[in-house]
């Protein structure tokens, strides 16, 4: 036995092994599929045990015989086309030159005996062009799918291009001196057997290599479900459990997420609108009402309400498996491909795990969502809490004077009632409750400020004169500039608005230093109204800045008890700012001074427009 | 004995003689109060009333000014403000005890927790604001002593 010979026969062994075990897979499970698998693999197991047969028992070669192999042989790029069908949408085009092929070559082989060249070419070529179409059809496909399915069609598109290889050398053996074509004949015989091994792998792979396959992206999913919980939003989990789903099944994956008010609600990160639909329609629908994994083959049959859209989509089989953590019903993962073979039996399994981890991650969200509702209420007590305590504390601090000093004077009259009046001890009454006044009415336009109702009505307010009024009024007048071009005029609630103006001013004045001067700049940009308050101060400490407009400028490492104050000044600035529809920030740099910036919409400056 | 306890009949103006000095008379001179409050409103009313009393009275208005009283004199009683900036009233506190001094503190606060502060720097007694005239007066009649 030449070397030749020996490929030979390990091809056709090869071949042999992998139709019966093909035969056994249409015995134990006759898909389409699997017959289609069985009737490719078959021709070319009949074509080499008839060469077997006549050759070891010198069987008589009737020419009768010897067409219907040939025609087989041929026919194999149709049964191939017929096989990617069952896969993915092959195109009707296609599949009607293939059968014309068919017939052109089956008519050729009955005619001629033996064939002519031209003939015999004619049939390479048609044989060869078919197949390798279909192959990078394939690829191009291949690139779309994802996990096992890619490698599943890239599997076949190598069987194709290995069967086109094997063909075409066969064909190049034709136009060889005969002493040469056993070398071609052996590549072909090598070539096919590669191709049928691929076709194997592609169309009906082992368990084991399937399994080995899906492993590395199960694995891959698992390792990032620890941290998905922790993703910014729902929908992100959502989409990335999709994803990790989608790749270890090898298809498409969806979850629906059950709204409570019976619909499943499908939302991808970026979309505006959830998509929506009843929980008891479509084959989700389906698996969530009856709390079971559903598998169909043919969706639009077992859906016709949907049929339509099923088949607009492309979807030719659909695995859906309810998410349940414990009693609760989450949602629906819904696994789903252009054909059935690409699921196989054990991916309803497959398929219910991942939805069992679907179930923990989205649970765990649900806890951590839980967990930061509970603290963010117990941070808002806290801040109440203290702000109650604040508040207390600042009242109390005018009270001591009050209560104290009046009862010192009152003892004073009983003692002696011709005494002359203590008017410094009076002055202090006088002027402590006006500071207790000026506190309770500070904690009233607090509240009102939380609950956004700091502004009444409005009036046209010229900004310019308001400020240099606001400035003239003051006890050190002479530090302050105004400085302005025109009127800057805006529907204004003028108390509030002047109450910003002299709060800004006010802290100015106290913290710009002794002796610097404060300028007020009033001006219109972008039809705003602008107005800034500059001191050359010490400035604001840059840890300070981001919270000075906050109700409470306290960091979190600073002592409770040295937290004095309630600081509401700014706070009900801004408050006052933002609901005119404006807004205001503060520059400032230690040793720089502070600037504070408000911008309010502006009428046109216009008077006559 | 409390000063102008409400039933008892009216005993004078006290502007430079208190009942409670009447009462030392021959015990020789107190050594002074020391009130400290960075609020001066409650600074002027508290000396105010303890002068009346016949106290005498050093005043500081920040942590830092009390310790600067207390390098130079030993005060019967420190009236100690907490929430103070700067130098509060912890700070007061302990640069008493690192001195070795035992002035009995009498913490002044207008804060919730004005027990527990106090038993934080270990202070003898403690006054919650506001507080009535009487309470201020008996507190610190308690716990200042006469010099030996």
């Amino acid at each position: 036995m030449t070397a030749l010979e020996l490929i030979a026969a390990a091809t056709q062994a090869v071949y042999l092994a992998i139709f019966v075990l093909v035969v056994r897979k249409v015995i134990r499970r006759p898909t389409v599929a699997h017959v289609d698998m069985a009737l490719f693999l078959g021709a070319i197991t009949v074509a080499f045990v008839r060469t077997r047969l006549t050759g070891w028992f010198g069987l008589p070669d009737l020419r009768i015989v010897g067409i219907v192999v040939t025609s087989l042989i041929v026919a194999m790029p149709y049964l191939l086309l017929r096989l990617y069908d069952d896969f993915s949408h092959v195109p009707e085009r296609l599949r009607r030159a293939a059968q014309l092929g068919l017939l052109v070559s089956v008519l050729l082989i009955a005619a001629f005996d033996p064939a002519p060249l031209w003939a015999s070419l004619t049939l390479v070529a048609y044989f060869a062009v078919v197949s390798s179409y279909a192959s990078l059809l394939f690829l191009r496909r291949a690139r779309l799918a994802q996990g096992v399915t890619r490698r599943r069609m890239e599997a076949i598109a190598a069987g194709g291009g290995l069967l086109a290889a094997a063909i075409v050398t066969a064909g190049l053996g034709l136009t060889l001196p005969p002493d040469l074509r056993g070398i071609t004949s052996g590549l072909t015989q090598l070539l096919a057997l590669l191709s049928g091994l691929a076709f194997y792998v592609g169309f009906a792979p082992p368990a084991i290599l399937r399994r080995a396959w899906q492993e590395p992206e199960l694995r891959a999913f698992l390792a990032r479900a620890a941290e998905l919980p922790r993703l910014p939003t729902t929908a992100e989990i959502v989409a990335a459990l999709e994803e990790g789903a989608g790749k270890t099944v090898g298809a498409s994956a969806r979850i629906g997420l059950f709204s409570g008010h019976g619909t499943l609600r499908y939302q991808r990160p970026g979309e505006a609108e959830p998509i929506e639909r009843p929980s008891d329609a479509y084959i989700a629908g389906r698996a969530f009402t009856e709390q079971r994994t559903v598998f169909t083959a043919q969706p639009a049959e077992d859906d016709r309400e949907h049929a339509r859209e099923y088949a607009e989509a492309g979807v030719g089989a659909v695995i859906a498996t309810p998410i349940v953590a414990g009693t609760e019903r989450l949602g629906v993962l819904t696994v789903y491909a252009e054909r059935s073979p690409i699921f196989a039996e054990s991916d309803m399994e497959l398929t219910r795990l991942l939805a069992e981890q679907a179930a923990v991650i989205l649970e765990s969200r649900a806890l951590i969502d839980e967990a930061a509702r509970v603290r963010a209420q117990e941070e808002a007590t806290r801040l109440k809490e203290d702000f109650l305590s604040a508040a207390a504390h600042d009242l109390k601090t005018p009270l001591t004077t009050l209560v104290a000093q009046a009862q010192f004077l009152e003892r004073k009259a009983e003692r002696d009632p011709k005494a002359p009046v203590d008017r410094e001890g009076l002055a202090r009454i006088v002027r402590e409750a006006k500071r207790l006044t000026d506190l309770v009415l500070e904690l009233l336009d607090a509240a009102r400020a939380e609950q956004g109702r700091l502004v009444g009505d409005r009036e046209p307010v010229d900004l310019v004169e308001l400020a240099r009024e606001i400035a003239e009024r003051q006890t050190e007048a002479a530090r302050i500039v105004v400085e302005a071009v025109a009127p800057v005029i805006g529907q204004y609630d003028r108390h509030r608005i002047a109450q910003v103006i002299q709060n800004l001013v006010e802290n100015a004045l106290k913290y710009g230093g002794r002796t610097g001067t404060i300028t007020v700049r009033v001006g219109q940009n972008d039809g705003e109204a602008r107005l800034s308050v500059a001191d050359q101060g010490i400035g604001i400490p840059p840890e300070d800045l981001p919270h000075i407009f906050e109700r409470f400028r306290r960091g979190g490492n600073v002592d409770s008890r040295r937290f004095t104050g309630m600081g509401l000044g700014l706070y009900i600035v801004r408050g006052i700012v933002e609901q005119h529809g404006g807004r205001i920030s503060v520059e400032s740099a230690p040793g720089k001074g502070s600037t504070f910036h408000v911008a309010l919409p502006a009428l046109d400056g216009r008077m006559d427009g | 004995m409390i000063a102008w306890a409400g039933d008892e009949p009216v005993r004078g103006i006290p502007e430079t003689a208190g009942p409670a000095e009447a009462a030392r008379g021959g015990r020789g001179r107190r050594r002074p109060v020391l009130v400290v409050d960075d609020d001066r409103s409650i600074l002027e009313t508290v000396s105010q009333i303890l002068r009346a009393d016949g106290y005498d009275v050093l005043r500081a208005t920040s942590g830092r000014e009390a310790l600067a009283h207390l390098d130079r004199v030993e005060p019967s009683a420190v009236l100690l403000d907490m929430r103070m900036p700067d130098v509060d009233g912890w700070a007061v506190a302990r640069a008493i005890a690192a001195r070795g001094r035992r002035v009995p503190v009498i913490v002044m606060t207008a804060a919730a927790n004005a027990r527990h502060w106090a038993e934080e720097i270990d202070a003898t007694a403690f006054l919650a604001k506001p507080f009535d005239i009487d309470e201020l007066l008996t507190v610190v009649e308690r716990h200042t002593r006469p010099l030996a």
